[in-house]
C-alpha cells in the first residue's frame, strides 16, 4: 500500500479522498494548497500526490514548478485531479512532470482508487474514469 | 437637397468637389487611415490614425510607411518588411487583412485590426490605402471570456463534484449500509448529477470551439479500448431501454494520434444519441474499421431516424428533428452541433445516412497521424 498525499483546497472533497483512499489502505496525508503540501513534504515522502490544479495560496502549477519532479523526485508519481477539463493548466501540468490527469466531476470513487492503483504500478493511461 | 431628389452622381461632380468630398471621407472615418505613394511615402494621414499612434501630421508626411510605423508581433519581435501587409498589397495587388500590433511613438503597443488597399492604376499599384483600428478591447473581451470559461468550469463543478463523490460512497458503504429505497434515492441524485456535468461540458466545449480555444493534446490513443469504455459506461443506459448496444472491431490494438477526451465526447455522444432516440428493444452498434490512412468509426441505431427535410439542419445549434420533439424532449439541440464542432478539431470528418423509422448511421473518419482524413467515401464503408 502507499503513502498519497492529498492536496485539495475544497475541504468536503480532501476529506471524501482520505476517507476512500484510506479505505483501501493507504496512508493519506491532507494539505489544502501548495504551500502547505510543499510544507508536508519535508516529513512525508509520498509514492503519489493526488494534485488538485486550482487553490488558493499556492495552485497546482506553482507548486510543481517549485517541487521539481523530473530532477529532484522522478519516483513520485502526481495525479492531477481537476474540474478544468482540456484547458492550458492541464497541458502545463503534463510538461512539468504530471503522470496523468483525471477530471473530478466524472470521477466516482471506486474508479478514483482504480485510477491511484494504476498510476502507481505505471500501467497505461485509461481515460475512462 | 429633398429627399425625393437623386443625389449627384459623382461622376458629374468637378474635380475640386471630387477632391473635398474624399478629403471629408478620409479625416471623418473613425477609424485610422494612412495613405501612401507607389514608393510607401506617406501622402495622406487622417486625425485618429495621428491620435491613435501618437505622432503629429507633420512628423508623418513624407516619411517612410514600413519605418515610421513600426509594427510586431505579439513577443515584440518587429514584422519583416516583406510580411508586412503593406508590402504585400504592393507585391501582390490585392488588399491585405490581417491583425498585428503596432508600435505608438511613446514605446506602448497597440493590437490593431489593418486592411490594406493597393490604388491600382492601369494593372499598376500607384500608392496603397491602410485603414486600422485599435482592438484592445476585442482582445481584453476575448482575455475576459477566457478567464469566464476556466472560472465557470472550476467553480460549477465543485459542489457537483461534492454531490457526487459523497453519493458515490454512500452507495458504496463507505458509510455503512442502507436501504434499497435509500440506494434508489441516491441513484437519482448521481444520475441528476452527471446531467448537470454533461450540461456543463456541452456549454463548455461549445463556448471554447466558438471562441478558437479548444486545447488538443495529441497522443497515441488505442481506440478500440477507448470505444469499450464508451460502450461500458452507456450499457447501463442502454439496459435500461432493453437495447442492445454492441462493439463491432478487430480486437486488435488500433491506434490514432488523437486527443483521448476530446473524441471520446464524440463518440460517447453520438452513442448516447443513437440510444436516447432507439425505441425500447432497438439496436445500437458502434464498428470500428481500421483502413489504410484513417480509421473509420460508425454509429448504427434502429432509432427513429432523420427526417429527409430535417438533414442538413443536423450539425447547427439548437436544432431538434420535428419527430424527435415529438417523442422526447429532454434534448437541448447541442448535441449534435458540439460533435461536429470536436470533429473538425480533431481534423475528422463526420457524416451520416438515415432513414426515418429504419434508423441513422454516423460515420466519424480520423486520421491515424493526427491530420486531416481523407474525404468520406475515398474507401468503401
Amino acid at each position: 500500500m502507499a503513502n498519497i498525499l492529498v492536496v485539495e483546497d475544497d475541504k468536503d472533497l480532501n476529506n471524501a479522498y482520505k476517507i476512500i483512499l484510506e479505505s483501501e489502505n493507504h496512508t493519506v496525508v491532507s494539505a489544502f494548497n501548495g504551500k502547505e503540501a510543499l510544507k508536508a513534504l519535508n516529513s512525508f515522502k509520498p509514492d503519489l500526490i493526488l494534485l488538485d490544479l486550482l487553490m488558493p495560496i499556492m495552485g497546482g502549477l506553482e507548486f510543481l514548478q517549485h517541487y521539481d519532479l523530473a530532477k529532484e523526485h522522478p519516483d513520485v508519481k502526481v495525479l492531477i485531479f481537476t474540474n478544468m477539463e482540456n484547458s492550458p493548466e492541464v497541458t502545463e501540468a503534463y510538461k512539468l512532470g504530471a503522470a496523468r490527469c483525471i477530471i473530478k466531476s466524472w470521477t466516482a470513487p471506486q474508479n478514483l482508487a482504480r485510477v491511484i492503483t494504476d498510476t502507481l504500478e505505471n500501467r497505461a493511461v485509461n481515460v475512462a474514469s | 437637397m429633398p429627399p425625393s431628389e437623386p443625389r449627384t452622381p459623382i461622376a458629374s461632380l468637378n474635380l475640386e468637389e471630387q477632391r473635398v468630398l474624399a478629403e471629408a471621407l478620409f479625416t471623418s472615418i473613425g477609424d485610422g487611415a494612412i495613405a501612401t505613394d507607389e514608393f510607401g511615402k506617406i501622402t495622406r494621414i487622417n486625425p485618429t490614425a495621428l491620435k491613435l499612434l501618437g505622432y503629429t501630421e507633420r512628423e508623418m508626411i513624407g516619411a517612410w510607411f514600413p519605418k515610421k510605423i513600426v509594427s510586431i508581433h505579439e513577443n515584440g519581435d518587429p514584422v519583416s518588411l516583406i510580411d508586412r501587409p503593406i508590402t504585400r498589397a504592393f507585391l501582390t495587388g490585392k488588399t491585405i487583412v490581417e491583425k498585428t500590433y503596432y508600435r505608438k511613438k511613446n514605446g506602448q503597443t497597440i493590437p490593431v485590426s489593418i486592411t490594406v488597399s493597393p490604388i491600382m492604376l492601369s494593372g499598376k499599384p500607384v500608392g496603397a490605402i491602410e485603414v486600422f483600428r485599435d482592438i484592445t478591447i476585442e482582445y481584453e473581451i476575448d482575455r475576459m471570456k477566457s478567464d469566464f470559461i476556466s472560472l465557470a468550469s472550476h467553480q460549477l463543478r465543485t459542489p457537483l463534484s461534492a454531490i457526487k463523490t459523497y453519493s458515490h460512497m454512500l452507495l458504496d458503504g463507505y458509510m455503512g449500509d442502507i436501504t434499497a429505497p435509500q440506494k434508489k434515492s441516491l441513484r437519482t441524485i448521481v444520475s441528476a448529477a452527471n446531467r448537470m456535468n454533461e450540461l456543463i461540458s456541452t456549454l463548455l466545449n461549445i463556448t471554447r470551439i466558438e471562441s478558437g480555444n479548444v486545447t488538443v493534446t495529441l497522443k497515441n490513443v488505442d481506440v478500440e479500448k477507448l470505444a469499450e469504455e464508451v460502450n461500458k459506461e452507456h450499457s447501463l443506459a442502454a439496459s435500461d431501454k432493453d437495447i442492445t448496444l454492441s462493439l463491432h472491431c478487430s480486437g486488435k490494438k488500433t491506434t490514432v494520434h488523437t486527443d483521448a477526451l476530446l473524441f471520446k465526447e464524440v463518440l460517447g455522444n453520438l452513442v448516447s444519441n443513437a440510444i436516447k432516440y432507439t425505441p425500447e428493444g432497438g439496436k445500437v452498434a458502434l464498428g470500428i474499421k481500421n483502413r489504410r490512412y484513417d480509421v473509420l468509426f460508425s454509429v448504427t441505431d434502429s432509432g427513429m431516424g432523420i427526417p429527409k427535410y430535417s438533414q442538413e439542419q443536423i450539425f447547427t445549434k439548437f436544432f431538434r428533428a420535428h419527430n424527435v420533439v415529438k417523442q422526447e424532449t429532454s434534448g437541448t439541440g447541442l448535441g449534435l452541433y458540439l460533435v461536429k464542432g470536436l470533429v473538425d478539431a480533431l481534423g475528422g470528418k463526420i457524416w451520416f445516412e438515415s432513414s426515418e423509422t429504419k434508423g441513422t448511421i454516423f460515420y466519424v473518419t480520423l486520421s491515424k497521424t493526427g491530420a486531416v482524413s481523407a474525404p468520406a467515401g475515398d474507401e468503401e464503408v
